[in-house]
């Protein structure tokens, strides 16, 4: 058997000492070493829940949390009015100023255009031998000018739509008729003597003109200024509507065939 | 479609509005109904294979004296009385209400509705039914949405004949 030389006795006390001195923090480097991978293995299962945790959030705030925001502003707005006012007066008021400027603007544009035409040679002695000597009606006309936004043909007592015209978009056009024939009714039994009925109505920038007749009334709903040339063109147009319609009662049957009429002597011809 | 304007008529709370929120969703605001005394509402329904649509007016509830506007009673087609089961005063004097309705509207038939069944147990409700004089077509619940959907069907019916 071979003998261990000097040098390898040196070798094998110097292990055995590094191993003894070294045990302790061997053993502390292999529990660290667990931790982490522990950790990342960890990481590896929690992070795709957490993403998509952060993916929900982000889609639903609103949800989650616009209950509490909204909560949250106006308790912040009721405490502290003076500063919400205060930082916004400038902002609405420079706003205001702006949007009068922009439609004062566009008026002014408008009426210069329509005087220089209107005030033309030529437009002058076409009004002049057609009669017409108001020229602030006509200037007033050309830059308000009437629409006919609604028509509604409505069977009198019932409050029933027969027929109807609309450049808008009315949400339950036969609900509306009831109404506005309740509110018909209501105005004329409360205010009105026998046989009185109401015949106009004004709204913000619209005008209701209702016309009656035995059996049906035709409302008209208008926007811009209505000066009497165009009242007496509309009365002559809905008494002769009126006129067809109730000596052809199948109209009242008919919806379709009806608003051809309502638009051929209402619209067309205004 | 056809269109039939119908009434509901009857006292004060008898339920006459939670019926037509119970069977319609598109209506005017409450505002309407304290301000002119009425609140036309829609709603289209199928009865026998065809569109009917039905305008609701919704008169105002009275307690006997106040003045409704004879024009409200005009034009229609169908007229129902509601009244409240567990409410002596909208049932006392059902006859005078129901001839007052006829001769406004020129109704011959009108439906009768007795709602908000629900606040009554069954001895209660058949102890009530038997003081009323008139034949009542249905006993409702607009909370639980009992016999509403029957009760504008039978109005429907009504309106077409």
């Amino acid at each position: 058997m071979k003998k261990p030389t000097e040098d390898n006795k040196k070798d094998n006390r110097f292990e055995l000492l590094r191993e003894l001195l070294l045990e302790d923090d061997r053993e502390k480097f292999t529990a660290l070493s667990e931790e982490i991978i522990e950790k990342e293995k960890l990481s590896k299962r929690v992070q795709p829940l957490v993403d998509e945790k952060i993916e929900d959030l982000r889609q639903k705030f609103p949800e989650y949390f616009g209950d509490t925001i909204t909560e949250t502003i106006k308790v912040q707005i009721r405490d502290s009015q003076d500063e919400v006012v205060e930082a916004l007066y400038p902002i609405m008021g420079k706003l205001v100023k702006k949007a009068i400027v922009s439609e004062i603007t566009k008026l002014s544009d408008n009426i210069n255009r329509t005087i220089q035409e209107k005030f033309s040679l030529k437009q002058i002695l076409t009004r002049f031998f057609k009669g017409k000597n108001n020229d602030a009606g006509v200037v007033l006309q050309e830059v308000f000018e009437p629409i006919i936004e609604e028509v509604f043909v409505i069977e009198k007592d019932s409050g029933l739509l027969a027929g109807n015209f609309t450049r808008g978009n009315i949400a339950d056009k036969d609900m509306v008729s009831g109404m506005l024939t309740a509110i018909k009714s209501f105005a004329e039994d409360a205010f009105s003597k026998e046989n009185q009925n109401l015949e106009d109505i004004k709204f913000d920038s619209f005008q209701l003109t209702i016309k009656n007749f035995k059996t049906i009334y035709i409302a008209i709903a208008t926007s811009g200024v209505l000066n009497s040339e165009f009242r007496d063109q509309l009365a002559d147009n809905v008494n002769n509507l009126a006129e067809v319609i109730l000596r052809d009662r199948t109209y009242l049957k008919d919806e379709l065939k009806l608003n051809a009429l309502i638009e051929t002597y209402l619209i067309t011809q205004n | 479609m056809i269109a039939k304007k119908v009434l509901l008529v009857g006292n004060f709370g008898v339920g006459k509005t939670s019926l037509i929120r119970r069977f319609v969703l598109n209506q005017f605001s409450e505002d309407y109904i304290s301000t002119i005394g009425v609140r036309v509402s829609s709603k289209v329904v199928a009865y026998e294979n065809q569109e009917i649509k039905l305008l609701i007016w919704d008169v105002a509830g009275t307690s006997g004296d106040e003045k409704i506007p004879k024009a409200y009673f005009l034009g229609a087609s169908a007229a129902m009385f509601v009244f409240d089961v567990s409410r002596e005063e909208t049932y006392l004097t059902i006859d005078q209400h129901l001839a007052s309705i006829k001769a406004l509207s020129g109704l011959q038939n009108i439906t009768i509705v007795g709602n908000k069944k629900d606040l009554l147990s069954k001895d209660e409700l058949e102890a009530v039914l038997a003081k009323i004089t008139v034949k009542i077509d249905l006993i409702t619940s607009a909370k639980e949405d009992e016999n509403v959907e029957d009760a504008f069907l039978k109005l429907t019916a009504q309106a077409l004949k």
